[in-house]
Order: structure tokens, then sequence, then C-alpha cells
């Protein structure tokens, strides 16, 4: 129950700091749908009317509001189609994209973590170590370009690989995305790792028998995996962020394209529906990496 | 048991390489690559030039346009008369015309089709205000249509050629209604729309029944089955698209990519010019140190414009010489702007009283020579800002650059006020475009002028002027009150870099500039 009050009060402060940060913020969308200089000042400000564009801000933000409660979104200013109709559009392709990505962050920030946490003095270990530094540290846009130019420089040799590069083609767009969320969890895994290399109860499991190798490394990750999965959740609900460059170097349509197509035109319904999208999204996230952290690890369920 | 300690990896990998297979190609699709992903596609309601590239080829309009010359030629219209006020247009149609529905087109369509367009609770971006002073339209009968205007409005033919005007079938803009009517395009032209989904593709196929194709194709029919549309809005991965085979055309290459590609042998560049107002920047006449027309002046001559085109844009690109790029009728030949004269510019500001001081800085009366230039964020106006910013310091100025993303923010920096220039220009096929820019109450006069004489020419030339040639003449006038007041910067024509491959022969585009004949395209180079 308080839960569900902080969610609802998260909402609220998500879809009114975009209301007023886009108003403040981006141009006049009448200027942006009159983009052509045909139109006199008088025909632009009954279209302004028309589209409930000129009353005072505050009564703008509570009809917006009211439409909330009710369920509605409202329509875009561009197209007049209803906001929720066209969000769900473009969602499929941005869910597709941001799985695909986790998949490949979940692998490689797995692999490197558990490379870097168990060989830690080993150059393997070392190498390891450094490329999960490398990953973070790039930033996104330039990762897709990387990706890009890999992939391309690849396929003028073999041209078999040609497809992958094509904008159809998921596994670019989702190796770049993924790359860069791996690099942090590769992080928290191999922290986590140094840590319970060190730790009593695993001195107690040597002790009893277990050998050094894959049964002694599953012993000290278990206690990781929470943490882990809590930090793939909050990757989760910040993808939307990710796909806004992923998707526009590698022309895939989708909600990034979407909002970044919306910011520049001022189409504030689309935006605030979106993050609206994004804030619901990152609710419900949190809310199931405890439930999945509590799975994992059966010191984190509620005591009976 | 191996197997199975590695499923999780196959299910992965296989779900990645099931993701990426390509989908079917046959030789007789053609995929074309446009620049942007536009917001709303219905050429009716929505104003982005980007939807005209295939739509264009969805609608036929009552007249069309002579793609070298700009003449008003027949279309759906056989031919047409117009009252000796200039206030009615009358238009004979051809007959067994047939929109992709199945359905007949006739003058109640016409009607019908300019209903929906000017109607106010559909909210026309464009076509609306191309109707200038519409009053209203009557079928006299099945193949005749009277259009009245309020007053006299030469550009009306002009407009009526293009796709925001193309004829749509009513049943269908009736049974979608304006929010989902650009999902379900039904036309009478050589493609018809099968599907669009925003930021993915476009996808149109041939009309098989098209029989009523105007004069200005040369194929005896459409070539490609199919022609698929898809969205490439970063630059960086235009060439890349053309490379890997992904489209066979594509608009707005990058300078050095194009002349790449241009040597390969499979792709062929062609440079395409976009009729309208060149790259331009507008002085503000209202501010100081702009309000001077000597200042002006010093600023234009300071200016290397021909180095800076050859610099940013390469060899296809020309110096702009007036308001009006030099491909489109209305261009004032023999108009030109002052050339570069750095002394001249000098002489000029040390009469105007900015005396140069210490570190090579002017100023007057103890104020500094400040300039203030806002530059969009699209189309190279950013690096254009940065070369005219050096010649400007060259001359002892100071120059600061503020940057607009996206056109609402230009809008509103127009708004402000703060700025000595701004850099704005819009395309078209008529120069009426001219009016809302360089008229005293015009919607977009940043340069905030003031001059009763150019009202004067600018109005008379889109309403009582009787002929081409009378309008010609006058537009010419302006251009020289525009040179001779020197309220614009003008830098370069519009030219639009198309890179095709060898499967896009006969390749030519309307006069509009951005809009392709995909009627004519056939493989071969």
């Amino acid at each position: 129950m308080r839960r569900l009050g902080t969610g609802l009060l998260t909402l609220w402060a998500a879809v009114t700091f975009a209301f007023f940060a886009l108003r403040l913020a981006a141009g006049d969308p009448i200027s942006s749908l009159l983009s052509q200089g045909l139109a006199s000042p008088e025909q632009a400000d009954a279209l302004r009317t028309s589209l409930g564009l000129d009353s005072p801000l505050p009564v703008q933000y509570l009809r917006f509001l009211g439409g909330l409660t009710r369920g509605e979104l409202g329509r875009s200013l561009y197209t007049q189609r209803s906001v929720a109709a066209t969000i769900a559009q473009q969602a499929g392709s941005t869910l597709r994209l941001a799985v695909a990505g986790l998949l490949v962050a979940a692998v490689v920030g797995l692999a490197l973590g558990i490379a870097a946490g168990t060989f830690r003095t080993s150059l393997f270990g070392r190498t390891a170590s450094s490329l999960a530094g490398f990953a973070t540290a790039i930033p996104a846009a330039l990762t897709c370009v990387l990706v890009l130019w890999a992939a391309t420089s690849l396929a003028q040799s073999s041209p078999f690989l040609l497809p992958l590069t094509r904008s159809e083609s998921l596994l670019l767009p989702a190796l770049a995305l993924g790359i860069a969320s791996s690099g942090a969890l590769a992080r928290v895994i191999q922290s986590g790792l140094e840590d319970n290399f060190d730790a009593p109860y695993l001195l107690a499991a040597r002790a009893r028998g277990v050998q050094p190798g894959p049964r002694l490394i599953w012993h000290a990750l278990r206690p990781v995996l929470p943490l882990a999965v809590s930090f793939l959740a909050l990757e989760a609900a910040l993808l939307l962020g990710g796909t806004v460059v992923t998707e526009t170097v590698f022309a895939r349509p989708g909600l990034g394209r979407l909002l970044v197509s919306s910011i520049l035109i001022g189409d504030y319904p689309v935006v605030q529906g979106l993050v609206l999208l994004a804030a619901v999204v990152y609710t419900l996230t949190h809310v199931a990496a405890d439930t999945l952290s509590a799975i994992i690890d059966p010191r984190l369920r509620p005591s009976a | 048991m191996n197997l199975r300690r590695r499923f999780p990896f196959l299910a992965c990998t296989a779900l990645l390489l099931a993701a990426c297979t390509p989908e079917e190609d046959a030789s007789t699709t053609l995929n074309y690559g446009l620049t942007l992903a536009p917001t709303g596609i219905d050429p009716h309601l929505n104003a982005s030039a980007e939807l005209g590239i295939p739509l264009t080829s969805v609608y036929d309009t009552l007249v069309v346009q002579d793609p070298a010359t700009g003449e008003i030629l027949p279309g759906l219209a056989e031919r047409w008369e117009v009252s000796a006020d200039g206030r009615d247009y009358t238009f004979h149609l051809r007959d067994g015309v047939r929109f992709h529905d199945g359905t007949t087109f006739d003058a109640a369509d016409v009607v019908a089709n300019l209903d929906y367009t000017v109607n106010p609770d559909n909210h026309s971006q464009k076509a609306v205000f191309m109707l200038g002073p519409y009053e209203l339209a009557e079928a006299v009968d099945a193949s005749t249509v009277i259009i009245h205007l309020s007053q006299p409005f030469p550009p009306l033919l002009d407009s009526l050629a293009q796709v925001y005007l193309g004829m749509a079938s009513p049943e269908a803009l009736d049974a979608w209604g304006p929010a989902e009517y650009q999902f379900h395009q039904i036309g009478t032209g050589p493609y018809r729309f099968v599907e669009y989904v925003p930021y993915d593709h476009l996808t149109l196929e041939k009309n098989p029944d098209y029989a009523w194709a105007p004069q200005i194709y040369q194929q005896a029919g459409p070539y490609y089955d199919r022609i698929v549309f898809r969205f490439y809005e970063d630059p960086a991965t235009r060439a890349l698209a053309l490379e890997n085979g992904e489209v066979d055309v594509l608009g707005e290459i990058p300078p050095l990519e194009a002349e790449r590609l241009d040597a390969l042998p499979e792709f062929t560049l062609r440079p395409v010019a976009i009729p309208g107002q060149p790259m331009q920047f507008l002085f503000n006449t209202a501010r100081p140190p702009t309000n001077d027309p000597e200042v002006r002046r010093a600023l234009i001559e300071a200016v290397d414009r021909k180095a800076i085109v050859d610099t940013i844009f390469g060899e296809h690109s020309w110096v702009a010489e007036g308001p009006l790029s030099r491909n489109m009728w209305g261009y004032a030949d023999g108009v030109s702007f002052p050339a570069y004269d750095p002394e001249s510019a000098q002489r000029r500001l040390e009469q105007a009283g900015w005396i140069l001081g210490d570190e090579g800085r002017r100023s007057r009366d103890g104020v500094p020579l400040s300039l203030t230039v806002v530059t969009p964020n699209w189309g190279n106006h950013p690096e254009v800002s940065q070369l005219l910013a050096a010649a400007w310091e060259a001359i002892g100025a100071e120059v600061q650059i503020e940057t607009a993303p996206g056109f609402g923010l230009l809008k509103e920096a127009s708004d402000q006020g703060d700025y000595s220039l701004i850099g704005i220009n819009f395309f078209g096929t008529d120069p009426d475009l001219l009016r809302p820019m360089f008229t005293s109450s015009g919607l977009y006069n940043w340069m905030n002028v003031s001059d009763p004489a150019l009202d004067a020419v600018l109005s008379q030339a889109a309403t009582t002027a009787a002929s081409q040639s009378d309008r010609q003449a006058l537009y010419a006038d302006a251009a020289r009150a525009i040179r001779d007041q020197a309220l614009i910067l003008p830098i370069r024509d519009y030219v639009d870099l198309v890179v095709a491959d060898n499967r896009a022969g006969g390749l030519a585009f309307s006069y509009q500039g951005w809009f392709p004949l995909l009627h004519d395209l056939h493989p071969g180079p």
C-alpha cells in the first residue's frame, strides 16, 4: 500500500516536471507546425486557439491532469492521433531492442565480472577488468559508431556478414546498447566476488573440501546475484535513454526516435506520454527487482 | 548434459540471429532512403517536405509543373480558364480516372478534397495556406469544377500542382478521419500506398491501372512493382546504407562522402538544385550596429562567400546572389550582392565612426562593434557561422554565435530580438514565399524591415499582377531593393546531393526539387 502511494507520487512528480520543463524550455509548437512561412499571424493564432494552446499554463496543466485521471493521454499536436496509439506503435521495436540489449549486458557483464573477480592477479583477469572499465567509460554514441564501423570493416572482407549491418538487423544495435551497460555490471560482480573470496564462509567451504573451480565460484557468486539483478533492473529502466542514441545511429524505429523528434518539434502531449511511460517502467522494474532478489536470496524474503 | 548447460547461450544466439534475418528482396523492389522521419504524412494536413518524396507518386494533381521550367501543364484537369478578374478558376477534368480503391474521380471529389483541407477542425499546417484567399469550390457538372477566390491570387496554379493539394478519395478521407487517414491514403497516382510504420518504413506498390499519366513522365508505365522507403536521420550512416545495398537512392549525402561514392563504378552522384530561398542570414535592422545600412554593407563585403561555399559545400554549390535561388523563375538575373572586398569594408566602418582601437577591435563612442549571430543547428548553418565570425573578427568586430536547435527555438530567438543576424530560409516554387519575410507585417519579418515600397511590390506581385512576366519584373524590383538596403547576406543556393546506384536509372525530380518522379525509375545507369 505504501509502495503504491510512493509510486503514484513518483509518477505525478515526473509528469508535472515534464509538463512545465517542456513548455519553458522548448519552443512554441505552432511555429514548428507552420515552418513554411505561409500562414499569417492571425491564422497562426487561430490554430493555437483550436489546439487549446492559448489558455494559461495552470489551466492547461489542470486539463492535462484531468485527462490523466480518466486514462487519456491526449492527442499529438501534429497528427491528431491519440498519444497512446502513437506510443504503442513504436513500443514493440524498442522492447525487442531493450530485451536483446539486456541479454547482451547480462552475458558480457557476467563473463567479464567473473573473469575479473576470480582471476584478479593474472593478466587474464586484469584484461577483463580493463575491458569492463573501458565499456563503462566510452559514451553510448561512440559505442554505436565503433560497433558499426567494426562490423562494416569486417563485412567488407566477408560479404556474407553484410546483412548484419542493415538496419533491420537487431544484432549490432543490441551489442552497442548492451556493451554500454555491461561494464558497470561487471564492476558490481567483480567487487562482490573479490569481497566474498576473502569472506569466512568461503574459507569454511574450502575447509569442507569444495575444490577451487566452478563450484567455488558459484559459492562466491550467489550472494552477489541479487545486487546484479537489481542493477540490471535499474539499467532496464534507463534503457529508454540508451535507445535514443542507438535507434538514431542504426536507423531503427522506436520510442527513442519518437522522443527526440517530439521534443524537437514541441509535440508536448507525446513527450508527456513517453515520460509517464518511462516513470511507470522505472517504478515497476524496481518492484520486480526486489521480488527477484528475494527469490534468489532467501535472506531477503520477509520472515514468515 | 553438456548441451543443457549451454542452452541459455544457444538460446540467446538463436534469438539474435533469428532477429536479424534479412527480408526477401526481389529484383522488382526499389529501396529509397529518406533523411527525415516526418511527423504526420497526410499531405493535406502536414507540412513536411519529406512526405512528398513518396506521396507525389500516390496522388495526381489538377495541374502539374514541367520539371525543368516550372510551366503549368494539364494534370487531372485537361484544361482550365481563369476569369478576367482573376478570382474564378474553372477546371475541366479528364474522364476515366479511378482512385486506388476503384471509385471514379469526378468534380464532386475535387470539392470534397478542398473542403477537407480548409476544414478548421482538421488543422491543416500547409495546404490550407497554399490556397491563399480561397472562398469555395463548386462542381458545375461531373467534369467541371470552379474554384472561387475572394481576391486574385496568381500562385494558385503552382499550389494546385503540388502534392499538398493532391486528389484523395473522399470515401477514404471520410472513413478514416484526419488522425488515421495518413496510414490509409488513397489517390489516383502511378503508385498506391500500402503501408506506413513511422520511423521504420513506408511501402508503395505499382498501380497497374494507371492510364492517365501527365506528359511530364517519359516512360510508358512504372517499372518497379514495389518501392520501400526507410529513414536515415544520422548523416554519418547514409553512405553506409548505400554501400551495404540497403538502399538504392539516398539524398542529403555529406559532400565528402558524396564525392567518394561518385568515384565508385556502382554509384552516380546527382546534385539537385532546390528552388526557394538560398541559405541566408537576415540582418536585424532594428538594433545597433546592424540598423546602419553602411555597417551591413561592410559586413557583406568582409565575407568571401565563394571561399565559404567551396570550403563547406564543395564543388556542387553556387554562391547565392539574391533572395531567391537562381534555378527558379522570379530570380533576378544580373542582381548581385557586393563582392569580397575587405579594404572597402574597413573604409565603410571607419566612415561610419567605428574606429579601430587597441587589440584590433573597433568601437564607436566607447561602444564596441559587437555582433550576435543566431544560427539554426541544421543544414551546415553552424559551420558557416564560424567562418562568418572569423571574417568579421578580422575587420575588428566581436562576434557571438548562438545556436538554436529546432525551428521553434529559432522562432523564439527571433521574437526576443537580441540578434544582429539570424539564419533562416524557406523552400518553394512560387516567389510569393518572399512575402511573409520581407513585408512589414510578415510573420517571418525577422529583419524588422518596414519599407512601404517593398510591401507594395510584393503584394502587387502576388495579387493584381496580370501575367507571369509582370510578376517576374516585380520580383526583380524586390531583389534590387533587398540588395540596395543590404537586408540579407545570401550564402549558397541549396543543392541536394543525391547518390543512386545502377538500379535507379531515369532518376529525375519534379520542379519542386525534393520529389522524385518514381514513375520513370528503371534498372540501368
